[in-house]
């Protein structure tokens, strides 16, 4: 929808349009639940999954004007209409809906393996690895001895041992090097932004999923003694986690052929073999213990350096998933859970911005060790600081490690990347914008030039 | 998976490897395929896992009635005219009250354990479903023999807009029993009336968000969006989600100026969802369920074919174009498909049980019986009609890859090569809309079939 990129400015009375077909959809929604006995069924999530796709949009249209991505606008609608404002979407029908989210994870993988361009990586690969390497033990680092110096103020942690506090702020400092694959392709397609910027953070944060999931295992293994005393640190995690990953790549690569082969022989109904992949190959994947997230990432890489389909891939992905982004980011709205950030909020505020300021410093100092141009330098981090699924994700697996933390910690993670996801995006559109690299900039920098030198042939935004 | 192959399967069909023309034109076969299936044959599909499809079936039916919507009042050639819309609407009624009223008083026979609501509910519903004649089937004959004139016309006019009254019952049949109706007493109108203003209400903000500006994607956005929350919204209160999206794509094409773009972009859809929408009420049919079943499907079903014998008769009589026609003009409207199944399918998921169970069968007992005697029927109504030509008896087998004039592929879907459609005047020497002929020496490249011997 958004992911049109339509960029063209729009009036007030469209807006005001759209503000008046935003208040009769909340309207006839807030109507059709308070009249309804069916609060559980189908039909909810059916009308909720249109309110959201409807009312998302429309939101992010309204946002355009202050600046902000889509993606507030669409996060802004779930909040809105989830259960902890007008209660218009409950519970039990944002959970049916998370069932979009595989969908929308295979389309962001897809879309950010086939964005990394081999001869562009190779460019910026020396660079990618001094950022990833001081971005990793920098804000792991800060981000566990933060937690740890203030584990008084984190209810469930300042009962803890010594040692059992300790091994739960390590799993807080890989969970702070986690970093938000889709909220940064949600405002490249927005945006449409091209340029070092976008290029170097999608670079960034698709490569340091890897890194992530590994840390993740490693760090499992490592602080169980310290959680849990009396048991000893088992090379089992890393095993797994060794077949995950190569098999992982190996399947992303076989699907990534097959994907090309029939991208070039049939080429056609593309949204039904990626919804087949979404819904089909994600369940399949999970069932038999593979990363998801890295097979399709590796197969958009593969389609699109290792064959001529890699375009029509992309386009289509692109195509697909604008719509899709719309219910995945609303979803994510509807699932923040207010009450929960107003309790931790001190906490979470404070694990957060100490993130934001860690990456920014991080960001900067490895941008002077590369020699990066001065936008990366200056712009670097900002597309960074986004969190969602992802560390959700991780966090689920770590009180899964270790039940002994309760809901606490995952009420933490929620809390934290809740500041996060909606504080992300806008950094992120921010650094775009300014580094002139979205399409709106673009065309006003060519428009600026194209009148300075009368040149009357149309540029493209691009 | 089986359901997104079967779509799969079906966008093909659409668009042109396989062919409009070949096949069955009610897409009985995949009925027949579902019930082969289904619980109640082979078992290889169970019953727990329909239920677990019962939300898809729900938004693809009505996504399907959206397109009808779309398409409603328009034939091929344009706007189907007043006089023909009104009879079409008008014959749909009529015939869909003949088999209520049947069904109605069978039921008082072979069902004596109804209540008088169910009996009532069941009436409405057999009546809905076998009121229609599905467009697929006269668009069948009239594509694969290549028939043109003004009994084809006609026919393809009444098709084209005669889904309203059967839509309009079933959105009566599901006020009678609505989800959500509280303290208060509402009438059965004022359900039918609100069902509409959904349909409405929701058609209008599509309208004023596709905008002046059409663009591709956010279009989609806007489509899907207000489609499932009307579909949501109407299922919420028990109401009938098929007639609320239909009249919703009335309201579209009424009121956008993009509604060819619509169209054009909505179209293709219909197929890949048509066909799992088939093959799920193939697999959810229970012919001997109950024992008054069977006996009620071949009231229903006789019933049927009477109207439609009693429609046929006062088409030739008020149609000059029919005048010259045979007693059995109304056999050749006897076909009935998607919609029919659609609305059995709907009436299952919304009254699962005897009322279902027994609409679901009368819809495809009449589908089923169409298949053979509607086209048949058509065929030798319009052959002796002069409609179509002999040298078509055996169509021609379509270049695969003609191009139109500015160089896209255009005759995938058609039996008839392209050159022949844009170089064929049309009756009264007008030609085919949105198509311009081409210079009579000119002819557009095909590609040879490989059995040619051909390199």
């Amino acid at each position: 929808m958004s992911g049109g990129g339509d960029t063209r400015p729009k009036g007030v009375r469209q807006h005001l349009t759209h503000a008046l077909v935003l208040l009769l959809l909340f309207a006839l929604l807030y109507l059709g639940t308070r009249g309804s006995q069916d609060v559980h069924g189908s039909a909810s999530t059916i009308a909720a999954a249109g309110f959201l796709l409807l009312a998302g949009t429309l939101a992010s249209e309204l946002v355009e004007p202050l600046g902000l991505p889509h993606l507030s606008g669409y996060i802004l609608a779930g909040v809105l209409a989830g259960p902890h404002v007008l209660h218009l979407v409950d519970h039990h029908t944002v959970n049916a809906l998370s069932g979009v989210n595989a969908l929308a994870l295979a389309l962001i993988a897809l879309a950010g393996g086939a964005e990394l361009k081999l001869e562009v990586v190779r460019k910026v690969l020396k660079s990618i690895a001094i950022h990833m390497l001081f971005q990793t033990v920098m804000v792991f680092v800060g981000l566990t001895a933060i937690f740890y110096a203030a584990r008084n103020l984190i209810p469930f942690v300042a009962a803890l041992p010594v040692a059992a506090a300790a091994g739960v702020a390590v799993l807080w400092g890989v969970l702070a090097v986690s970093r938000s694959p889709s909220a940064t392709l949600g405002i490249l397609a927005q945006t449409r932004a091209s340029g070092p910027l976008a290029m170097h953070t999608l670079a960034f944060v698709m490569t340091s999923d890897i890194v992530v999931i590994t840390m993740a295992a490693c760090s499992i293994s490592a602080v169980r003694p310290l959680i849990e005393p009396g048991s000893s640190i088992s090379l089992h995690e890393l095993e797994v986690l060794g077949h995950e990953l190569l098999g992982s790549v190996a399947i992303g690569t076989t699907l990534g052929l097959g994907l090309a082969a029939y991208l070039r022989v049939v080429g056609r109904q593309l949204i039904l073999v990626f919804v087949a992949l979404g819904f089909g190959a994600t369940e399949m994947l999970r069932y038999l213990r593979f990363d998801a997230l890295l097979v399709f990432m590796t197969a958009g890489f593969v389609v699109m350096n290792l064959s001529r389909q890699g375009e029509k891939l992309l386009h289509a992905v692109q195509d697909a998933a604008s719509l899709v982004f719309v219910l995945f980011f609303a979803t994510a709205g509807a699932h923040l859970d207010l009450p929960l950030l107003r309790d931790l909020w001190p906490a979470a505020l404070l694990l957060g911005v100490s993130r934001a300021v860690i990456t920014w410093v991080a960001g900067r100092i490895s941008s002077r060790l590369a020699g990066d141009p001065p936008l990366i330098q200056r712009w670097a981090s900002a597309g960074l600081v986004s969190q969602a699924g992802l560390s959700i994700g991780l966090g689920l697996v770590m009180e899964r490690a270790f039940p002994t933390l309760g809901s606490g910690f995952r009420a933490l993670v929620v809390a934290c990347v809740a500041f996060n996801e909606v504080l992300g995006p806008i950094l992120f559109k921010l650094a775009l914008d300014r580094a002139g690299e979205t399409a709106v900039e673009a065309s006003r920098g060519t428009r600026g030039s194209a009148s300075a030198t009368a040149d009357e042939v149309p540029a493209s935004p691009r | 998976m089986g359901l997104l192959l079967l779509s799969y399967i079906g966008s093909f069909l659409v668009g042109g490897h396989a062919l409009r023309g070949y096949g069955l034109p009610s897409g009985s076969e995949f009925v027949v395929l579902g019930f082969a299936l289904g619980p109640f044959a082979l078992g290889l599909v169970e019953r727990s896992t329909l239920s677990m499809f019962e939300p898809v079936a729900d938004v693809a039916l009505g996504w399907l009635a959206l397109v009808v919507g779309l398409g409603f009042g328009f034939s091929k050639e344009g706007r189907v005219g007043p006089a023909r819309l009104a009879l079409g609407v008008g014959l749909s009624l009529g015939v869909g009250a003949v088999v209520g009223i049947a069904v109605w008083v069978a039921s008082g026979i072979f069902a004596s354990e109804l209540g008088a609501r169910e009996r009532t509910v069941l009436a409405l519903g057999v009546g809905a479903a076998c009121g229609e004649t599905t467009r697929h089937a006269v668009a069948w004959v009239v594509e694969r023999y290549r028939a043109r004139g003004q009994l084809a016309s006609l026919i393809d006019d009444l098709a084209d807009s005669d889904d309203l009254g059967p839509l309009l019952i079933m959105g009566v049949a599901f006020a009678l029993a609505p989800a959500a109706e509280g303290g208060l007493s509402i009438p059965v109108y004022v359900w039918t009336a609100i069902t509409i203003g959904i349909g409405v209400a929701l058609g209008l903000i599509a309208v004023v968000l596709l905008g002046s500006d059409f663009r591709l994607i956010q279009s989609w956005g806007v489509l899907l969006g207000t489609s499932l929350l009307t579909i949501g919204t109407t299922a919420r209160f028990g109401l009938s989600p098929l007639l609320a999206t239909f009249v919703m794509g009335v309201t579209i094409a009424g009121g956008s100026q993009h509604r060819g773009e619509i169209v054009a972009m909505v179209a293709p859809t219909e197929r890949p969802v048509l066909l799992p929408v088939l093959l799920l009420a193939g697999a959810h049919l229970r012919p001997l369920e109950a024992p008054y079943l069977l006996p009620l499907a071949c009231v229903a079903l006789a019933a049927r074919v009477l109207a439609k014998v009693g429609a046929g008769l006062v088409v030739r009589r008020v149609c000059p174009a029919a005048g010259a026609t045979t007693a059995t003009l109304g056999l050749g409207m006897l076909s009935c498909g998607a919609v029919a199944m659609s609305m059995g399918l709907g009436f299952s998921l919304r009254f699962p049980g005897k009322v279902g169970d027994a609409v679901l069968l009368c819809a495809a007992v009449a589908t089923v019986f169409g298949e053979f005697v509607g086209p048949v029927s058509l065929r030798s109504l319009l052959r002796k009609a002069g409609e179509i030509a002999a040298v078509s008896e055996v169509p021609p087998r379509p270049s695969r890859w003609s191009a139109s004039p500015d160089g896209a592929r255009i005759s995938e879907v058609s039996p008839i090569p392209a050159a022949d459609v844009l170089a064929t005047p049309l009756p009264g020497g007008v030609s085919l809309p949105g198509t311009t002929p081409l210079p009579a020496p000119q002819k557009l490249p095909t590609i040879p079939r490989p059995e040619d011997g051909s390199p």
